[in-house]
């Protein structure tokens, strides 16, 4: 509370580290409301971005409660309006739009309901299909603002339904008034929605990035492009595609093509139609980055455009037809295709822009059918724009497969700090907060901010409620390490399926295994399968395990709730990484044991982390092994800390391998599972945790004895 | 588990053992039918001949018609052969009791084969009537094992032959068989275990061959959690194949062995894993009902195809280990899922048609006006923490007093002299705070310090004048063994005393019987239980008076019994 309230005092940034599962958000929110609503001038805003949508909605819960709070307290209704934002996908009641199951296909098939053309055929021809919630909330929605409250996505769908409106518009209109916005990260981060979303925002906001351990990947994400020969076919249908209609239009409707250019030439680029539905992707660079300029002349009219779309896409083809792995970086690149088939860097910088006015003026309805072109503007956008910061690696086949043909093009982004530059220098206090941030002082140095406040802090508890054990060795006393030499061995394999089988027999409800890869624990499933170590397990616990596949895995994570909810026990393994590790708590009874089978590090041979790590090397003095032990360690305390929330919960904490035990890991664990970590739980035989394990599970299993509600951090000195 | 190869080379060698006790006979247990006799059969050095009949098995000596020895078979525990070697051709029969009898086969030519007639037989009789009294016997023993007292009780009572056994279990029994008939009916259904398949390990018998051992309980496992498997069986054993081949198959078929991709092997199994792989997959087209494990709706805005770092290309590569591992994966998913469903299934049935209705609807979308309460109800959980809660403790009911006068003060003796009003000592207070408001200490009349400590010590406890107020506890005086002896004896005597009054009214030829057999257990116990018991503490010089309310409540029940033969004699008279 005192460093956020010193942050906020300095119109500064701040890192902070907090347990998971200790009221960290409610903290936050309830100290940035007071401080709203002692300085309404100073704070005008507060936008707190989080992961994944039960956050969102975890986080618009928890909001309601402050401000019942607070209206019970002060016995005054108060006008703050919260709401949350997410996709359209979970916020669009139109009966047909919504029954589709994928965010694009909803975004498209909104796109083509409401955008502005459409709407204008629907004046002179009323059989042209639209959106009435959207007809309707244009026609009055935006006079009479949304009624203060708290609003979550149901509440916002419940709303939308009553009146009749667009939901989603609703939200995006009302966040430029609201006190408090929720929404995911890429609302923010990621300049293609950004933009779209998030511009108008007022700059006397306070930023709160939840969950924000792997901020850096996401914005590395949000900048980065793959191009394979697949997209570069399905472009080519585009690319013909637009030619076809061109030349239709200009049969029928020259007059439109006319007027673009002319709109072109005057470098009016949105004034006419600057109309929300309309714009299906934004510009993919940074808003400082976009050219303030007319169009060059030379891809101004759009048959010269398609054509340099053509040749841009053939000098790519041609650049996939290769047989050994290329590096380069993006002045190189612009150099080559500048000899090769004479493209500038100019028109290049324009080729998003551009798409996106002829796209608009062609009157492409299903718009998502254009994803690979719109793709191929974006690179040559972000190629030609930025000439630092990125990477181009051209990979002919998979390492693993090196005789299947299989040409990717990697256009890579290697500076987190380029995406979320923006967010520091425009709104006045941005806070970074996770459960796990250590060590502390690596996020202002790859995300390029400095911050006024650092602080982790630990829990105070009731009990010794977390118990973490380092097992380093078998009880044949050979070293368990999932190290690269060793991670075949027969007898460390055996001893990972002997340290899960006894903790099996033990540990009550439910146990949550990660391995550091998903081909790892392939490969460890099916030899524990042979020796018959998964059948004595199954005797004491069911077993569920993670599969590349998103619904697969939803529903064994279904089931093996309900195998803890019913008391039959389970088990479920699962990859650090993976999607489950990033999104699913593990509370209570769902989690009684988190085992960390090896040290998660990334896949090291991958080019792409290679040229990153170099990067971070020359341009931050961060050495490649810190980077990748910070990055290990930062996977493995999310895997770990996912089982502990609150004072009533409990956890055993299991790395296993013999690495943990060493200094320069264990320092970069978090310090509220540090301080835990005595001399005597490091480097533990399987026997020795176990009896440690149920000492602890039987001291915990008593019940919980109620103590005054004290509060939740104190500062780690 | 086992090599698969060998199996495969040697299909005709696998051999299935079944112990399958669904065929049980139902028996028409009320004739006598003698199922074989023996002649020539020596009990005790005594020749004779041995009847095997439905329920007992019988001995009688030569010459008389009536048995001598008689045992049911379900006092029976197990029987015991001599070995193959030895002169003496004996057939033991070990009983629940722990007595045993031995019957041995005399007849010189024949002996051999009449014992092993005989012990096969009785192989095959034993098995059906074990379960009867094996549940019984364990009944009993389990209600001693889990109450102590109880078993005091039978030690005391039984073990030293002042109640039979019957008598003792004659009415616990009555009342444990009507907790169990209410237990009974919702009794907890038992789930399955997820090992069951392995539990079936195969052994080699030694000539290349594999040898599964299948009970009820794992082909009702794997009936239960694989429906697939049952409708096959339904279809097929009893008219294209036995039920030996059908497991057979069922073992060698890819449909077990699934990780190991092993197609083109056509048999009627590949239909079930084909149903299998169907089933599984619209469990995964349906989706997750609740919201917060719903890994395809966590991403807010996934990035779009061909954006990111990495890419997950189509895994057009995967080698054949790979994939097989993957099955294994797969199946082990399914399996649990399976386990689990077949587990509840039970609990499903009633609320099944609720359950398919709002499934479908929780299919499309349309249903978003359902989907909110479980999400809310999770969302609620999970950002509520008990231990913030307030007033969740136990709720503890107010005190309510109509004369608060009566329990502050408790229930006063009513005595004329002593008793007064709450307004009285409300006087007598205020009189006293009077007095002492206006106190002065005449230092001059005080008591010497060294009488008043000495006064005080008399008076502390332990001192001289507290001591004919400290009654010293019957636990402080009597030592512990004698103690504890006391207390079996009040149990034993209670139980006693206990079936001797639920006799009362007398007024069956049977509770008279009983009422009469009781006093002279009382008379037996006291004799051999409590006139020791006594003559020890008198040995011991502790006081007498410890026994006097046990025999206290046995004199009343002499009385009583004294009162009621008296008047029986009048009636009679």
């Amino acid at each position: 509370m005192l460093e956020l309230k010193r942050t906020l005092d300095a119109k500064g940034h701040g890192v902070l580290e907090m347990p998971s599962g200790t009221g960290k958000t409610i903290s936050l929110l309830s100290l940035i409301v007071a401080y709203q609503k002692a300085y309404p001038l100073e704070v005008t805003k507060l936008i707190y971005c989080s992961r994944t949508v039960p956050e969102i909605e975890k986080v618009v819960e928890e909001l309601r409660k402050l401000m019942e709070f607070y209206t019970k307290e002060t016995g005054e209704k108060n006008n703050f309006l919260a709401l949350a934002l997410s996709s359209r996908k979970n916020l669009c009641i139109h009966p047909e739009v919504s029954s589709l199951r994928f965010g694009k296909e909803v975004d498209g098939k909104c796109h083509s309901l409401t955008a502005s053309y459409i709407r204008a055929q629907h004046h002179s021809n009323p059989s042209q299909p639209v959106c009435r919630f959207y007809e309707e909330f244009d026609a009055v929605g935006r006079q009479v603002p949304i009624p203060s409250g708290i609003y979550n996505l149901d509440d916002l769908k419940d709303f939308g339904r009553k009146k009749g409106w667009c939901p989603y518009y609703l939200a995006r209109y009302s966040i430029l008034h609201a006190n408090i916005v929720v929404y995911s990260y890429h609302y923010l981060l990621d300049p293609k929605i950004a933009d779209l979303v998030s511009k108008e925002l007022a700059k006397k906001s306070v930023v709160v990035f939840d969950e924000a351990h792997n901020i850096d990947n996401v914005c590395i994400d949000s900048m980065s492009v793959n191009i394979t020969r697949r997209t570069l076919d399905r472009c080519q249908t585009n690319v013909d595609t637009l030619q076809n209609t061109i030349q239709r239009i200009k049969e029928t409707d020259a007059a439109k093509l006319r007027e673009e250019y002319r709109r072109l030439v005057e470098g009016l680029k949105e004034a006419n139609v600057a109309r929300e539905t309309d714009i299906y992707l934004s510009n993919p660079v940074l808003p400082d980055e976009v050219l303030q300029e007319a169009i060059p002349g030379s891809i101004r009219t759009a048959e010269h455009f398609v054509g340099f779309l053509k040749r841009f896409l053939e000098y790519l083809k041609a650049r996939l037809r290769i047989h050994h792995v290329v590096q380069e970086s993006s002045p190189q690149f612009l150099k080559d295709i500048y000899e090769k088939v004479c493209i500038d860097r100019k028109p290049l910088r324009f080729c998003a822009e551009r798409l996106r006015s002829l796209l608009r003026t062609l009157e492409i309805a299903d718009i998502a059918d254009f994803s690979p072109i719109t793709l191929i503007s974006h690179f040559a956008t972000l190629v030609s724009t930025y000439s630092k910061g990125f990477t181009i690696i051209i990979e002919p086949f998979e390492d693993k497969t090196p005789t299947i043909a299989n040409p990717v093009l990697h256009f890579s982004c290697m500076d987190p700090s380029i995406a979320i530059k923006p967010v520091f220098e425009r709104f006045q206090s941005v806070v970074i907060t996770s459960g796990t941030l250590s060590p502390l002082d690596i996020y202002p140095r790859i995300l390029d901010f400095r911050p006024v406040t650092m602080a982790s802090f630990t829990m105070t508890l009731a009990r010794t409620c977390l118990c973490p054990l380092i097992v380093g060795r078998g009880n044949d006393q050979v070293a368990m390490s999932s190290k690269f030499e060793t991670r075949e061995d027969f007898a460390v394999i055996r001893n990972y399926g002997n340290l899960l089988l006894e903790m099996s027999a033990i540990v009550p409800d439910g146990i949550v295994a990660f391995f550091t890869s998903y081909v790892y624990m392939e490969n460890i499933v099916a030899s524990w399968y042979e020796q018959g170590i998964l059948e004595n397990i199954q005797r004491n616990k069911l077993i569920f395990i993670e599969t590349p596949d998103a619904a697969e895995t939803s529903m064994a994570l279904e089931k093996y709730q309900e195998a803890c909810e019913n008391g039959r026990g389970a088990i479920l393994l699962s990859v650090a990484r993976g999607k489950v590790s990033e999104g699913i708590d593990f509370v209570h009874h769902f989690g009684r044991a988190v085992i960390m089978f090896g040290v998660p590090y990334v896949y090291t041979q991958s080019r792409i982390l290679k040229a990153r790590l170099e990067y971070l090397r020359d341009q931050f003095q961060i050495r490649e092994n810190d980077f990748l032990t910070f990055d290990a360690m930062r996977h493995a305390a999310q895997c770990v800390g996912r089982a502990i929330r609150g004072k009533t919960d409990y956890g055993l904490m299991i790395f296993a391998d013999k690495r943990y035990a060493r200094a320069d890991k264990r320092g970069k664990l978090p310090r509220w599972i540090q301080e835990h970590i005595s001399d005597g739980s490091l480097n533990l035989t399987i026997d020795e945790t176990v009896q440690l394990s149920k000492h602890f599970l039987r001291q915990m299993a008593q019940p919980f004895r109620r103590v005054r509600p004290a509060p939740f951090f104190t500062r780690f000195s | 588990m086992f090599n698969v190869d060998r199996r495969l080379k040697f299909p005709s060698a696998l051999i299935l053992c079944l112990h399958y006790p669904a065929c049980l006979l139902v028996m028409a247990a009320l004739s006598e039918e003698v199922l074989l006799v023996v002649k020539r059969v020596r009990q005790r050095k005594q020749d004779g001949t041995l009847y095997l009949m439905t329920e007992r098995i019988a001995w009688g000596p030569e010459g008389k018609d009536r048995f001598t020895v008689s045992h049911l078979y379900a006092d029976i525990r197990c029987q015991k052969i001599s070995p193959d070697g030895k002169s003496k051709i004996q057939l033991q029969l070990v009983l629940h009791t722990g007595e045993s009898t031995t019957f041995h086969f005399a007849n010189e030519s024949t002996a051999l084969k009449d014992r092993d007639a005989a012990k096969d037989l009785l192989q095959q009789l034993l098995p059906k009537f074990k379960k009867k009294a094996n549940k019984q016997l364990e009944e009993k023993n389990k209600m001693l094992q889990e109450d102590p007292v109880l078993f005091q009780l039978y030690k005391d009572l039984v073990v030293s032959q002042v109640i039979s056994a019957e008598e003792f279990w004659a009415s616990r029994l009555k009342l444990s068989s009507v907790e169990h008939s209410l237990s009974n009916n919702s009794k907890q259904e038992v789930g399955i275990s997820a090992a069951f398949l392995a539990d079936i390990r195969p052994q080699t018998d030694g000539c290349n061959g594999l040898k599964y051992n299948l009970t009820s309980d794992i082909i009702e496992s794997i009936f239960k959690t694989y429906p697939a498997v049952k409708q096959k069986y339904a279809e097929n054993v009893p008219h294209n194949l036995t039920e030996k081949e059908f497991w057979t198959r069922f073992f060698q078929s890819h449909y077990f062995h699934r990780d190991r991709i092993n197609t083109g092997q056509q048999d009627i199994f590949s239909e079930c894993a084909k149903q299998d792989e169907k089933g599984l997959k619209s469990m995964v087209v349906q989706g997750v009902k609740n919201p917060m494990v719903d890994l395809l709706s966590l991403e807010d805005k996934t990035l779009d195809e061909g954006y990111g770092s990495l890419t997950v290309g189509p895994n057009s590569s995967k080698t054949v280990k790979e994939n097989s591992n993957s099955a294994i994966i797969k199946r082990f998913n399914h399996h649990s899922a399976m386990v689990l469903a077949a587990g509840l299934r039970k609990v499903d049935a009633p609320s099944d048609q609720a359950s398919e209705t709002s499934s479908t609807d929780g299919n499309s979308r349309d249903s978003d006006f359902f989907q909110p309460p479980i999400k809310k109800v999770k969302l609620q959980e999970a950002i509520e923490y008990e231990d913030l809660q307030n007033g969740s403790g136990p709720k503890t009911i107010a005190l309510n007093l109509k004369k608060s006068d009566r329990y502050s003060h408790g229930p006063v003796p009513l005595q004329s002299h002593h008793y007064s009003t709450s307004q009285d000592i409300i006087n007598s207070v205020s009189c006293i705070q009077e007095e002492i408001s206006c106190y002065k200490p005449c230092l001059t009349r005080v008591m010497p310090s060294s009488a008043a400590s000495s006064a005080i010590t008399a008076l502390s406890p332990g001192g001289l004048l507290m001591q004919a107020g400290t009654q010293q506890a019957v636990s402080q005086l009597v030592p512990t063994d004698v103690q504890s002896e006391l207390k079996h004896l009040y149990t034993a005597a209670g139980e006693l005393l206990r079936h001797f009054w639920s006799c009362f009214p007398v007024n069956t030829p049977f509770l008279e019987e009983k009422v009469v057999k009781m006093r002279s257990n009382l008379e037996r116990f006291q004799s051999t239980k409590l006139r020791p018991f006594q003559e020890k503490i008198q040995r011991e010089y502790l006081s007498t008076n410890l026994t006097s309310h046990l025999d206290e409540m046995i004199q009343a029940a002499y009385n009583k019994f004294h009162a009621w033969q008296t008047r029986r004699m009048a009636r009679k008279t």
